[in-house]
């Protein structure tokens, strides 16, 4: 194993701050709020009908119709910023072991890396990369194809795509999320699935002879691991690249990581200068705190 | 004369001479010359010839003054030459250094044990004490405290004379006497500053002469709001004994308990703003607020800027004690009896000048204590049993000039990111989530991941104003690359990069390019790089707050409106403070004794408090009676300046002349104290205290603040033709009297409206033609008498009946229906509130709005749009959100307004070459009005409406379009609107939700 200390690290450090429990109910909470969404949006007119003006006998459906070419010249932001806020989304989930990065060319395609951390996967470092429909959220679910074919159920042995298809048969706006697949991606290697699978051997192996599997999927771990520092597959300002390690690049930005968790409250200190406030917490009346100017 | 001899000569001679001379020939020197002037000293001595110390405690001042006549006149030689050795021996003196380990050097030593100083002040006063003299002993003194080598204030004999020169020459006013003694006086306060333990010899020597004071503070408190390098000097002097106080409990506690200085500062605002014209000439219709160029053209102006200023570094600096009076004075001496009756004078001019100053007051403003002292005023405060808050809003409504500055004071307001603000203006009617249908309380949080509510909002872009349709200079149209691999912005490169993606792409066919064919309006990411300034400063500003209005916390089942408590400061103030503060007040409601009443006769002390602090005009019946709009008083600024100084000067001065029958201020502030528990008595009979409640609408109606004026019945409004001036209540919404018109259909054009409203209200008045003609801007004003009974009937009739959807959507809206509190009291109506409901009022009316107003407008909401609280941000932008029946949305309006436009485009032929001309002409304005805008630079928004229309244009070719075609600028705007707030949604999606570590 060449697994450097570096990255071993900073995955250790990760984990301390997230636990497997804070997934799940994150994921509860993002199935349970979005459902009423398409409701309250197909239900009711965009402008009450009592709350028009009367003397106004345009027709109410026109804003919306005439003004469609706007909207689609405007389709390309929508785009980015529901990209933007997919990973955004996935920033707020700190997925335990995944790091995606969209790439510097297209928002739309997202490179990452997942450490598997314990099974029969344990110490695989996989790089990925996610593809976008570029009719997000509207179409097919993304791809997440590995750059190196892992040997796996659900991995297409030649192209590396993962079958993530199965999880999502059909994407829907509002519910899926992008970090659901990363998560799908994680889960797999956790738990082997070997219905229908798109590397046949390896399922077979899995059912038949485990401890061949097993052996297979080392090598596979190895073979992965051997190719961490190559180039990456994509050139790409932001695709993520793996170098040995090195005191002089690395141990600074290492230092940062360690006291990153100090700054936000200094941060806080130096920004309570432009806002004012004399509420009084739990109170809902201004001027309400009992203290002097909060200056003193 | 000697002092000038001494202060202008050759010192860098003299001292050159003196380097080499050895320190006991200047003894020697200094000791001959102290002979002689001993001689001369002694032989003029009434008393005795011996070579006793006369003790000048036994010594009157005043006396002494006179006493040159007692004991015959000095030989002019006689006094010359002692002149002449004086001189000689300061310069001794000045030079020499201290001895070893800091003992004194045996001058200095020789100066304190003979009491040289005190011998020869008390030789000046023997003589004919002219100003011409005290100019010489100042000047002696300030060269000495300036250039002397070692520490002469330490030693009594020399602080003593020093002293009682100090107290003599505060009763002089030549304007040459008080320069060199402020300077001297700022000189002292620079060695107090370095070195504190002078500190308690300056008590001590006040001890001595039997008062408790601090003579070198109170001699600067008469200079605080002069103007000029004196002015400034004493300012900074004070600043220095401020940051003294700081850390000195005793210096503290003498200034907030036995000096005048928060009374004379406040009240001194007061004074100042008196001063200012009570009516601005607005140069264009542009004009909304005071920019720095406008403020600087008006010396009064600066005047009270600086005052103003000094207070707030005062309130920076000083001691919390200090602080504490010092803001509750300007609350209670200034913003209450000064300024709240000034914000409901009785012309739309002078109410629309006095708004202006307070949002500049506000910009101007930096202490967080002296803000808050502002605020509460604004929030907390009832004038005429309305807030101030309230007032201010309905006036947004106002047509005309006093419209346009009071968006302007709101744009000020909502800028401050200020949680109290917001929660009184917006939010408190928004966290008991009555204005949505309740199954949407958790949408009220839900982030819009797929720029729904932006598609919305784009959506409403009029047709006629589509990118597409725009000639190319206007289509600011670029290929905005969403793919950023290429370099070349032309397709070619694009599908090129295209293949190589799907290229390396095993074939699988991921298309990973957005859009990057689409030619896109570029203006559209410069409102996406603002929105994100925006917000983001918003939302750091924020953290600050007590709660995130989520619509959980704070809880909306929970939430208990309760009642305004009007002075939230008292309640923290310390006692003494408190006490103190109400003084003030007292000596204002004095001095506007009604004119009914006879006044007592001045108080026999002759402590006289000027007049004017009060900026209001005490108007009779009469004088009101009378015709047309009343007149200001004739300004006399100087006087009323003049005028209290001398009185705060007289007060001061009072306590350090023994003989006199002030021995310090403590006894002053009781003898002003009598004097006003005395005013208080009378006029609390006829004008109630303060506090209580006074019902308006009566006949006579004694207002708070002095102003009598006596309501005219309708018979008296018959008789005067022109009913413009006469109203008891100072409120001059012009909107309350619109509101009598709601239900009648009103025309597009405002000035229709307006003869409309004339109309109806000539009729009510009783048929008599009122001549509102040639006063175009004043027609607001008539109705105020039918107004009266409107307020007073709304809140009964708000609560009882439901608003109709019709009222809401009259041009003008319903603010006065929503008065303070009716809100609160209703809890459970679905409402907004009145600022929400006046901004969007004003917004449907957009297309006949001017483009000024549109602009402040757009820019308020745009403003309120990048706050990062759920509550606010779903309210404006979510377009997702189901509201109640009643509550309109900035969605819905949005909604009627392109409605309105698409009428007009429809039924006008050449709609499109207009907006054509709008827009060049919005482009031709922009880089101007970056310019001023640097320029000026007091205005605290950074986003400046106009700044974002239309950036980066090339420069275009003008055509002619008149500034009249509201609904054509209108509409150029609207859409620009419409991108914004799409970018402000846009960005909320994401800033909203990234964690604050970012």
């Amino acid at each position: 194993m060449n697994l450097n200390p570096f990255w071993s690290m900073s995955a250790n450090t990760s984990r301390k701050q997230r636990s497997d429990n804070e997934e799940q109910s994150g994921h509860g909470e993002q199935r349970a709020s979005p459902a009423r969404m398409p409701f309250g949006r197909k239900q009711l007119p965009p402008i009450p009908k009592n709350a028009a003006p009367i003397t106004k006998p345009s027709p109410l459906g026109t804003p919306i119709q005439s003004a469609n070419g706007t909207h689609a010249s405007y389709g390309p932001f929508y785009l980015e910023y529901s990209l933007l806020a997919e990973f955004t989304l996935v920033i707020k989930q700190k997925l335990p072991g995944i790091y995606v990065q969209p790439s510097h060319k297209s928002a739309l395609m997202w490179f990452g890396v997942i450490f598997i951390r314990h099974g029969l996967y344990q110490d695989g470092v996989f790089k990925f990369t996610v593809y976008i429909p570029d009719n997000y959220p509207d179409g097919e679910c993304p791809k997440l194809v590995f750059d190196i074919p892992v040997f796996h159920p659900l991995v297409d042995p030649v192209s590396g795509e993962l079958d993530v298809r199965r999880a999502f048969t059909k994407w829907r706006r509002n519910h899926n999320h992008i970090w659901q697949v990363l998560m799908y991606a994680r889960t797999v290697f956790y738990k082997i699935n070997t219905t229908d699978p798109l590397n046949p051997e390896a399922a077979v192996l899995y059912e038949k002879d485990v401890q061949l599997f097993k052996s297979k999927v080392v090598d596979s771990v190895k073979l992965c691991n051997s190719h961490l520092f190559d180039q990456p597959k994509i050139d790409d300002p932001y695709a993520i690249s793996f170098s040995p390690w090195n005191p002089a690049v690395h141990e600074e930005a290492k230092e940062r990581m360690f006291t990153y968790k100090r700054r936000p409250e200094d941060h806080h200190k130096v920004s309570q200068a432009s806002g004012l406030s004399w509420v009084k917490p739990g109170s809902t009346q201004p001027f309400s705190k009992e203290d002097n100017p909060p200056q003193s | 004369m000697m002092a000038s001899v001494v202060a202008n000569g050759n010192r860098d001679g003299q001292s050159l001479v003196l380097k080499g001379v050895d320190p006991e020939t200047c003894m020697i020197v200094f000791k001959n010359h102290w002979a002689q002037v001993v001689k001369i000293l002694e032989k003029h001595d009434p008393l005795r010839s011996s070579s006793a110390l006369p003790s000048l405690s036994v010594i009157n001042l005043t006396a002494s003054s006179s006493g040159s006549s007692r004991f015959g006149p000095i030989p002019g030689d006689e006094a010359s030459a002692v002149q002449n050795y004086v001189e000689h021996m300061l310069f001794l003196l000045m030079e020499e250094e201290s001895g070893q380990a800091g003992a004194m050097g045996p001058i200095l030593e020789f100066v304190v044990m003979e009491n040289v100083m005190e011998r020869l002040f008390v030789w000046s006063l023997r003589r004919e004490f002219t100003d011409d003299m005290k100019l010489e002993q100042l000047k002696m003194y300030e060269m000495l405290v300036g250039q002397a080598r070692q520490p002469l204030l330490h030693h009594k004999p020399i602080l003593r004379p020093l002293m009682m020169l100090l107290s003599s020459c505060s009763s002089t006013t030549a304007p040459a006497v008080e320069a060199e003694l402020v300077l001297l006086l700022n000189q002292l306060c620079y060695v107090l500053a370095k070195d504190p333990s002078i500190l308690e010899l300056f008590f001590h020597t006040s001890e001595d002469q039997g008062a408790t004071n601090f003579l070198i503070f109170s001699l600067l408190i008469p200079f605080i709001h002069r103007e000029g390098t004196v002015g400034q000097q004493a300012r900074d002097a004070l600043l220095l004994i401020m940051s003294l106080s700081a850390e000195n409990e005793r210096v503290a506690k003498h200034i907030a308990e036995n000096t005048f200085f928060c009374p004379v500062l406040a009240t001194g605002l007061s004074g100042l703003y008196s001063s200012l014209p009570t009516k601005l000439e607005v140069p264009n219709e542009e004009w909304h607020c005071l920019h720095k160029e406008d403020w600087l053209q008006m010396p009064s102006l600066i005047q009270f800027l600086n005052s103003l200023e000094f207070c707030n570094a005062v309130i920076q600096v000083a001691h919390p004690d200090i602080r504490d009076q010092l803001v509750s004075y300007i609350y209670n001496g200034f913003l209450v009896p000064v300024l709240a009756p000034a914000l409901h004078k009785l012309t739309l001019e002078e109410v629309m000048t006095t708004t202006a100053y307070l949002d500049l007051f506000l910009r101007s403003v930096t202490e967080p204590a002296l803000l808050q002292t502002f605020l509460s005023f604004i929030l907390l405060h009832r004038h005429e049993n309305v807030h101030i808050l309230d007032t201010l809003v309905s006036r947004i409504n106002t047509p005309f000039q006093l419209g346009i500055v009071s968006l302007a004071l709101f744009r000020t307001l909502i800028g401050l990111y200020c949680e109290d603000v917001m929660l009184q203006l917006v939010l408190r009617y928004l966290i008991p989530c009555n204005h949505m249908m309740l199954s949407q309380r958790r949408v009220v949080r839900e982030r819009d991941c797929y720029s729904a509510s932006a598609a919305k909002i784009l959506a409403l872009t009029p047709s006629c104003c589509s990118p597409d349709r725009s000639p190319p200079p206007l289509r600011q149209l670029d290929s905005i690359l969403f793919s950023k691999g290429g370099e070349t912005p032309d397709n070619s490169g694009n599908t090129e990069e295209k293949k190589s993606f799907s290229e390396e792409n095993d074939g699988s066919g991921n298309s990973c390019t957005i859009g990057s064919e689409i030619y896109l309006d570029v203006s559209y990411l410069h409102y996406l790089y603002d929105a994100r300034l925006s917000i983001n400063s918003c939302i750091r500003a924020c953290q600050v707050w007590s709660a995130p209005y989520d619509g959980e916390d704070p809880p909306p089942e929970k939430y208990q409106p309760g009642v305004l408590e009007e002075p939230g400061l008292t309640s923290r103030q310390p006692q003494m403070a408190l006490k103190k503060a109400q003084r003030p007040f007292a000596l204002q409601a004095g001095s506007c004794v009604p004119p009914g009443t006879d006044p007592l006769p001045v108080n026999q002390l002759e402590l006289e408090w000027d007049d004017s602090y009060d900026a209001c005009p005490v108007q009779t019946a009469d004088a009101s009676a009378e015709r047309g709009p009343p007149q200001p008083p004739p300004a006399e600024p100087p006087k009323h300046i003049q005028e209290m100084r001398r009185t705060a000067r007289m007060l001061v001065k009072g306590s350090y002349i023994e003989e006199n029958d002030f021995q310090d201020d403590v006894m002053v502030y009781d003898l002003i104290a009598k004097k006003d528990s005395g005013d208080v008595e009378r006029t609390s009979k006829p004008s109630g205290s303060q506090t209580e409640e006074t019902k308006p609408g009566s006949a006579e109606v004694p207002l708070k603040n002095g102003l009598n004026l006596t309501v005219p019945s309708p018979a008296m409004v018959d008789n005067s033709s022109n009913s413009l001036d006469a109203k008891a209540n100072g409120q001059t919404d012009c909107n309350a009297n619109l509101q009598n018109t709601t239900a009648v259909e009103l025309g597009d054009d405002l000035l229709a409206q307006y003869e409309e409203l004339i109309r109806t209200l000539d009729h009510e008045a009783g048929g008599k033609p009122v001549k509102a003609d040639g006063e175009v801007k004043k027609p607001i004003t008539p109705v105020e008498v039918v107004v009266v009974e409107e307020d007073e009937m709304d809140f009964a009739s708000f609560s009882a009946e439901t608003p109709e959807p019709e009222k809401l959507h009259s041009p003008f809206g319903t603010i006065n229906r929503f008065r303070s509190g009716s809100a609160t009291k209703n809890n459970s109506l679905p409402f907004t509130g009145p600022f929400i409901s006046v901004l969007l009022s004003r917004l449907e009316n957009m297309l006949s709005n001017s483009l000024h107003v549109n602009l402040l407008l757009t820019g308020i909401l745009a403003q309120l749009a990048a706050y990062p609280q759920p509550l606010l941000r779903s309210f404006l932008l979510n377009t997702n959100l189901v509201f109640q029946p009643t509550v309109r949305s900035l969605y819905q309006v949005l909604a009627i307004v392109k409605n309105q436009i698409e009428e007009l485009a429809a039924s006008k032929k050449d709609f499109t070459e207009l907006i054509t001309a709008a827009q060049h002409w919005l482009m031709a304005r922009e880089p101007s009005f970056i310019e001023t805008d640097k320029s000026g630079g007091s205005s605290g928004s950074n986003h400046q409406e106009g700044g974002r229309i239309l950036k980066n244009s090339p420069p275009p070719k003008p055509k002619a379009i008149s500034l009249e075609r509201t609904e054509v600028f209108a509409t150029v705007l609207f859409t620009e609107f419409l991108k914004e707030l799409a970018a402000i949604a846009q960005e909320h999606s994401i800033l909203s939700y990234i964690p604050m570590e970012e």
